[in-house]
């Protein structure tokens, strides 16, 4: 299905999606609060622009130098081509751990590589932990955004899926307590114990740590009570050095929601002693995006979902109107690389207006390469029937000018006389689904600009 | 070939034109108590400057008057933790006092390394957490923060107020899974 269709299912709701619209803009006004308070706000995005990029171009170094310091530090390191792949080598560490069950912090990596699923099928409970992510995880949905996996829910749904699964009462909906009740059914995950997944925010080269960030803590209490940690990542997720961690930390949080940092910024270079720990290391796709000169600058991103929360389409159609992992403009220039058959709608959920560009913390030119995927996207034959045709006939009436002018004419006459239901039905003109024809001009501009011609 | 190989092949095959890495930056910054102070209040945390010759132990009575377990090498301890310690112990901690290595006056987070943790959970498994810190240590920010720390070492932590979460309708509820409340008693 492609994105008008899911957006159009999701806006049948004025109300709720007013309302989605407006906190999401609320927290981009939180971001922009945060940022302003650091005069080197805009330095500090170019750095990390900078960084990423000089990481990029020597990735196969650092890879190996950080495959190298983790070893040294008695961790395990494995590599994973495709998602199929990382999903095996995780079922095989749980097994060889003995596990059947797990918790998981957030990692948008193993939504991508669909491991819950994976491992459910294998008989291994798996636990989201991220209060947000639990919620979807009974819900049995997906994340509708990459830092607030539940934003597409009220506090009622949320009540509802509580009472149902953790057995509060009925009709409670107050945030308090339903999280409360979330804390104290997760302890009881986070007790047993055997196996702790996270994803993976920065891979540091130069000591072969990784950095999880947090608010809830749920990453440190999973991994530092279970005795396996698996952490999951990327192969984008390097940055070269400990200091270069300064500018990533200072950016995060400021541009995901506001706050000056996450609660938790959390470094895990060696596991504690008798216990295990492991990195999976991911390509799934991301060395050819690495090969494409106008796309690899969205192995930047960081996952903060500033991007989304400014979107003006991403605002009012929802995280699930993607289908994709990663939603918002960020996904729309991930996604075709995945699938671009599958997500040729995409990068057209967009009215290129460049503040996702703006906002973005390690300044991805996200909208000039959303209009890029859609020449590529063209040129494939991969538009909608009517788009095509719609271009191909725009086109041959734009090259020939006598057919344009006899084609404006009668637009001009035929909107003066043509009933309403006619000019505005939604199956011959989807433009005026929401929007009314401007009133029709006596005469085109053309006839004007001769007209003044003569009278001088 | 095994998929490391092949990765990294596909990598050096598709890297981009070389380019700098630049310089580690340092943008200076007020690295004073007011800041500190003013950002730990703002995430939820509460700063409380210790009198001088004031024991740490009444501070922590007065602080925790409910307190029955409290885990601490700072101050008599009701229970012993140490890296051996079972997680059922760990769980029934009311109260962690421990030591913070230094603080980041721009957002309030104090650096705990695994040395000053006795246990690597104690920090998140304990209900409530109090972090002694050195007025002394307070950096400006991030950039001093992992200059300062050079070695972020085996394990460990910027913690920056207490637990928290907003996934439900983004209302800011304090005390999601780590600790509920977080003080630094500054001395």
């Amino acid at each position: 299905m492609s994105h008008p269709l899911r957006a159009a299912a999701f806006t049948s709701d004025a109300e709720r999606t007013t309302w989605h619209d407006e906190t999401l803009w609320f927290v981009r006004q939180k971001r922009d609060k945060a940022v302003y308070g650091i005069p080197e706000f805009q330095q500090l995005r170019q750095l990390a622009s900078d960084i990423k990029e000089h990481t990029l171009s020597r990735l196969d170094e650092y890879l190996e130098q950080f495959e190298q310091n983790a070893r040294a530090n008695g961790v395990q390191v494995h590599w994973a081509a495709d998602a199929e792949e990382h999903n095996r080598i995780v079922l095989d560490l749980i097994r060889k751990a003995g596990a059947t069950s797990l918790v998981k912090s957030k990692s948008m990596l193993t939504e991508e590589c669909h491991l819950n699923p994976y491992l459910v099928n294998n008989g291994i409970a798996v636990v989201d932990t991220d209060l947000g992510e639990r919620i979807v995880q009974l819900r049995e949905e997906a994340p509708s955004h990459l830092v607030l996996p539940a934003i597409h829910l009220k506090k009622e749904d949320v009540g509802e899926t509580f009472h149902q699964h953790l057995g509060t009462p009925k009709g409670e909906k107050d945030p308090q307590a339903l999280t409360e009740a979330a804390r104290l059914h997760l302890r009881e995950k986070f007790l047993i114990g055997e196996v702790a997944i996270t994803g993976v925010n920065f891979a540091v080269a130069e000591t072969g740590a990784v950095v999880v960030c947090t608010n809830e803590g749920n990453a440190d209490l999973g991994v530092n009570l279970a005795r396996v940690h698996i952490a999951c990542m990327g192969l984008e997720k390097l940055i070269p050095r400990t200091a270069d961690l300064g500018v990533f930390t200072r950016l995060l949080a400021r541009s995901a929601t506001g706050q000056p940092v996450t609660t938790y910024t959390s470094h895990f270079a060696r596991p504690a002693a008798g216990r295990e720990m492991h990195i999976v290391i991911v390509d799934n796709g991301r060395t050819r995006q690495l090969g494409r000169p106008d796309f690899r600058a969205s192995l930047k991103c960081i996952r903060c979902g500033a991007c989304m929360n400014t979107c003006p389409v991403y605002r009012r159609s929802g995280g699930h109107s993607y289908d994709f992992t990663v939603p918002g403009p960020i996904g729309a220039i991930l996604s075709p690389n995945i699938d671009m058959r599958q997500h040729s709608s995409l990068p057209f959920a967009s009215t290129l207006c460049g503040s996702c560009t703006d906002v973005c913390p390690v300044k991805i030119d996200i909208h000039a390469q959303l209009y890029k995927w859609r020449q590529i996207i063209a040129q494939e034959g991969e538009l909608p029937a009517a788009k095509k045709l719609g271009m191909k006939l725009l086109s041959s009436v734009l090259a020939r000018p006598g057919i344009y002018r006899l084609g404006g004419k009668i637009a001009r006459e035929g909107l003066r006389f043509l009933p309403h239901g006619l000019t505005h039905a939604q199956a011959l003109n989807p433009w005026a689904k929401a929007r009314e024809l401007p009133e029709a001009p006596k005469q085109s501009f053309r006839d004007w600009y001769a007209q003044q011609a003569v009278k001088q | 070939m095994s998929s490391r190989e092949s990765i990294l092949a596909a990598v050096r095959r598709n890297r981009p034109e070389p380019a700098p890495l630049p310089p580690v930056a340092d943008f200076g910054g007020a690295a004073t108590v007011e800041q500190f102070t003013h950002w730990l209040h703002f995430i939820g945390g509460q700063v409380i400057r210790l009198a001088a010759g004031q024991p740490l132990t009444d501070a922590v009575r007065q602080l925790y008057p409910e307190a029955v377990r409290v885990a601490s090498d700072l101050i008599p301890a009701t229970v012993p933790v140490d890296q051996h310690t079972p997680t059922a112990v760990l769980e029934a901690v009311d109260v962690a006092v421990l030591r913070g290595e230094l603080g980041v006056a721009e957002n309030g987070a104090v650096w705990v390394p695994e040395a000053n943790m006795l246990h690597r959970a104690l920090p998140m498994i304990s209900q409530h957490l109090a972090l002694v810190l050195d007025h002394r240590s307070i950096v400006a920010t991030m950039h001093q923060a992992y200059a300062a720390v050079q070695h972020t070492g085996n394990y460990g932590v910027f913690i920056a107020g207490p637990s928290k979460t907003a996934d439900i309708e983004q209302s800011l509820v304090i005390g999601a899974h780590g600790a509920r409340s977080l003080v630094v008693l500054l001395r």
